[in-house]
């Protein structure tokens, strides 16, 4: 299988690196305050293209489903596997975030 | 007189012109001090700012964040922030990409590019050990998903409990069916949540021991009805990526399972620090 960088997906891909990866500077000589987004949500989905999504309120359904999935995959792996710390260290950040 | 006029104007100007910024892309492995021409975020000159052996990638603007709510523009400031990025990448062979819309400004007395070059060197070593790692290294991500439906048919084909439930329901009434179907559907989920845990150790046990470094990564809405499982991005040495193709190639092909294998990209996810 060769990796690919084509395919409508591909703007989504370099959304969630550009917009979220990278070295992220925090210092008082930065004009934006880290953690504070300046592309929202919606934007971001305009950007890829969702706007359908997002006119049908499908976004939110989506989006409160994934967590759901989320959550309960990462407490079902809690319960019925051995706890391997790497993962366990690395699964770390990516529940939900509360309060942002 | 015309010394007032002057001083007027020198502090009109010092008020009412904007702050200077520096919009930084990444940093890259050189000391070269060269302008890479107009390809920055709106057309703007590129060029770098060297200190020791690295130098940064900017562009002069603004002190103030790039906005916008319109899709296209900020699509094309994505785009062109990845593309001075890739220019640079091939330029040089190792750089660190910058998060989008990181712009330096000025503080109390010392320019944008002071204040960029005295960051440059308080994160010297730092940078300089990022660089060591990700050198010769491309970034490549993976997604792999399962037809839910598919998965579910197969286990209530062959789960032993679920066959076994599924033929005491004959001959119950409605009532005793319905709590019967019930608890299929509980341990079918079950099953699932099992078998979504049990591929995704597998699969990240494969992946992981063919690439350099790993990052596990949320999983998102795949496409077509599909259940993404797995969302890694990992660190491979540069046209050394076969192996790992091979491997993901043995994942598509089961039943059920499909692969998403993209890249290279430059070192996006494995910059940051903590």
């Amino acid at each position: 299988m060769e990796p690919t960088r084509n395919g409508h997906a591909t703007l989504v891909d370099l959304l969630d690196r550009v917009l979220d990866k990278g070295i992220i500077i925090y210092a008082d000589l930065i004009v934006s305050l880290a953690g504070i987004p300046l592309i929202g949500v919606n934007l971001r989905a305009a950007i890829a293209g969702m706007e359908t999504m997002l006119k049908y309120g499908m976004m939110t359904e989506w989006d409160d489903r994934v967590r759901t999935w989320e959550r309960q995959r990462i407490e079902a792996r809690k319960l019925l596997t051995k706890p391997d710390p790497e993962i366990e260290e690395q699964t770390a950040g990516i529940l939900p975030r509360t309060g942002k | 007189m015309q010394n007032r006029e002057t001083i007027e104007t020198i502090i009109n100007n010092m008020v009412m012109a904007p702050e200077e910024g520096r919009y930084v892309y990444c940093i890259a492995d050189s000391a070269e001090s060269v302008h890479l021409g107009k390809i920055g975020i709106e057309g703007n000159e590129v060029y770098t700012v060297p200190y020791n052996n690295i130098c940064a990638l900017v562009h002069k603007c603004n002190a103030e964040p790039y906005k916008s709510d319109d899709a296209e523009i900020v699509k094309s400031w994505v785009v062109s922030h990845d593309r001075v990025i890739e220019t640079a990448w091939e330029k040089w062979g190792n750089v660190l990409p910058i998060n989008f819309d990181t712009i330096i400004r000025e503080v109390s007395s010392n320019s944008a590019e002071q204040n960029l070059i005295t960051w440059l060197a308080g994160e010297y070593e730092g940078l300089r050990n990022v660089l060591q790692r990700v050198k010769n290294k491309v970034e490549f991500g993976i997604q792999i998903s399962w037809d839910p439906r598919g998965v579910a048919q197969q286990i209530m084909r062959t789960n032993q409990e679920i066959q076994k439930m599924e033929s005491e329901i004959a001959g119950k009434s409605k009532g005793l069916a319905y709590m019967h179907r019930q608890k299929i559907e509980g341990l079918l989920k079950q099953q699932m949540e099992t078998g979504a845990d049990g591929y995704f150790r597998e699969f990240f046990g494969r992946i992981k021991q063919l690439v350099d470094e790993i990052k596990i990564e949320k999983t998102k809405k795949a496409e077509n009805g599909l259940q993404m499982i797995l969302n890694v991005a990992c660190l491979v040495e540069r046209d050394k990526s076969q192996d790992l193709g091979q491997a993901l190639d043995s994942i598509n092909n089961l039943e059920n399972f499909s692969v998403r294998f993209i890249g290279p990209w430059p070192p996006y996810s494995f910059v940051s620090r903590g």
